[in-house]
């Protein structure tokens, strides 16, 4: 930020004479300090997965969770303020059910993703409300594949093969791109997002760190997958649910190995290394 | 603590990304005398220290109750949270009469957490200024949330709101893992060691000053105060005092500027006269 607004940034909804809404700036500020949060896209799936701080071990392991469902079919992770993520899950499952409500089918992606970018624009309209203080990474799949999207503070959105926000997101986009999306399965798609988060979490500052992580995949083993598409159901067959407890352990353990290596012969070049992870 | 001009509503964001009201409201619950709530595999317990306006004064209740199954400790202005509590009785019935059951802890949390962040969002409402721990149990157990007005909900095996909760903080890392196996008055123990390491150097706690309140699995919620308080004090037998540790603690604090010796901070950013208006409703 160059300069901050000299009275064009204390309401939201002004404009600054060359044209900035700082209001909507400042609560992307909010989101750049929130927890290291990634999806990616697959070719079977979606990944969606965050970098969780314990900021004390009195805390319920587990509990307090960051990812949520919407919908079957659609994971969403929110970085910022945690609360207005909530607000903003909550309303994508309110959209989600007047979806099914009126064409008697589940909500695509691209459209849920259209109306939640519609949402969060509306609060930067107005003086009487503040703009969300968060960012969505909203992933699903619909009948043509799965799909990712992130929404920003200021209603903005792209759809992605692979996002990153969060403190440490730019280290985790670098790491994005050197993958192939088109390529790339869920069963190592685990394994890079796991690698990401570790490579991304700074632990000269931070403290430690769990993993959450989920996915949405077509063939899920899980119960509630096949409990799911009951009588009246509309469903496509695709299941947001957690990442398998074991599966996620693994791709940890292989992630958190694969850091320590590098710090230990920092001469070996990195693309060597990805070739061998992949 | 100065005035800037990013501090006046809660719909204005400081070029940090930060609500300065919202953290001010988190300064609210630290004028509140101290609660602390902790778990077991079967029980949870709430205790709390009652604060009187004068000598002859009574004491502010701290604890108040929901249902059967579940019941709140708060730390911070009292109005705000019976708000918080009869929304969450409303919540309490509607689930007997639509459901005929009791409702699930975090599903009423979650409801007075999604009211707190709307005031957060938009102009001329105010966050509350009230911290709770929210003690019940359901079919999946007993359980313990602290409730922030951020709207911000955790879930703990242990946890401790209000003035120098810090002390009775660390007492909870020290002991929780041994939790989930005591028995029901062990818990309160517990929960009345941490709440002791709060008080200051010439207080104790009395049948007057403590609150508490137990509920287990299959076990109604159980409110204590008064003369019923005494069996559980002297369980906790030598005298009331607080801990050599805590004593310790607190002049190391001193010295280094206190991370939670805050009561004098706030009162003077409010100003002579208003900091002893807003300390009558405080709790």
């Amino acid at each position: 930020m160059t300069s901050i607004g000299t009275g064009y940034d204390l309401s939201n909804s002004v404009f600054s004479p060359d044209g900035r809404n700082f209001q909507v700036e400042y609560a992307q500020k909010a989101v750049e300090n929130g927890p290291t949060t990634i999806g990616l896209r697959c070719k079977d799936g979606i990944i969606l997965a965050c970098e969780k701080l314990i900021t004390s071990k009195l805390l319920v392991p587990g509990s307090n969770k960051r990812i949520s469902t919407i919908d079957r079919h659609i994971g969403i992770a929110t970085s910022g303020l945690v609360p207005d993520g909530k607000h903003f899950t909550n309303r994508a499952r309110e959209e989600a059910i007047s979806w099914r409500r009126n064409f008697k089918d589940s909500v695509p992606v691209a459209s849920l993703a259209d109306r939640m970018g519609s949402y969060a624009q509306a609060y930067t309209l107005y003086s009487s409300v503040r703009p969300f203080g968060i960012t969505a990474i909203l992933g699903g799949a619909d009948d043509d594949g799965p799909a990712l999207y992130m929404i920003e503070p200021s209603g903005m959105y792209w759809g992605y093969f692979g996002a990153a926000t969060g403190k440490g997101r730019q280290a985790a986009k670098s790491e994005i791109e050197k993958l192939n999306p088109t390529e790339l399965t869920l069963l190592q798609g685990v394994k890079e997002a796991a690698r990401i988060i570790y490579v991304a979490h700074d632990d000269n500052k931070d403290k430690e760190f769990e993993i959450e992580m989920t996915w949405v995949t077509k063939d899920s083993k899980s119960a509630t997958a096949a409990a799911t598409g009951g009588k009246g159901m509309v469903w496509n067959g695709w299941v947001h649910e957690d990442v398998p407890k074991e599966l996620l352990e693994e791709a940890s353990k292989e992630a958190k190995k694969a850091l320590e290596e590098d710090d230990e012969d920092e001469g070996e070049t990195k693309e060597e290394k990805m070739d061998e992870d992949l | 603590m100065f005035r800037n001009n990013y501090d006046n509503d809660s719909v204005t964001f400081s070029p940090q990304g930060r609500i300065f009201q919202v953290e001010y409201a988190l300064e609210a619950i630290k004028q509140g005398s101290a609660a602390v709530g902790l778990r077991s595999k079967t029980h949870v317990a709430l205790v709390a220290l009652k604060r009187n306006a004068e000598e002859l004064g009574s004491y502010q209740k701290k604890i108040i109750p929901i249902d059967k199954h579940l019941g709140v400790a708060l730390a911070g202005l009292s109005p705000d949270a019976r708000v918080l509590s009869n929304f969450m009785r409303q919540q309490s019935m509607a689930s007997r009469l639509l459901y005929k059951r009791p409702v699930p802890v975090a599903r009423v949390v979650n409801a007075i957490a999604d009211k707190a962040q709307v005031n957060t969002q938009h102009y001329g409402k105010r966050p509350y200024g009230v911290g709770l721990l929210i003690a019940g149990v359901d079919e999946t157990g007993p359980h313990l949330w602290e409730f922030q007005p951020s709207g911000q909900i955790l879930e703990y095996f242990g946890a401790a709101i209000g003035a120098r909760s810090q002390s009775a903080r660390t007492y909870l890392e020290r002991s929780f893992e041994s939790f989930p196996d005591v028995s029901r008055d062990e818990l309160v123990l517990h929960g009345l060691k941490a709440l002791r390491d709060t008080l200051q150097q010439d207080r104790e706690l009395t049948t007057e000053n403590t609150s508490i309140a137990i509920v287990g699995i299959g076990e109604d919620l159980k409110q204590y105060d008064g003369p019923r308080v005494k069996r559980f004090l002297d369980l906790l037998g030598e005298d009331g005092t607080r801990s050599q540790r805590a004593a310790r603690l607190d002049t190391a604090m001193d010295v280094g500027g206190g991370a939670d010796d805050d009561d004098d901070e706030l009162a003077g950013l409010l100003g002579p006269g208003e900091g002893t208006s807003a300390m009558d409703t405080t709790e």
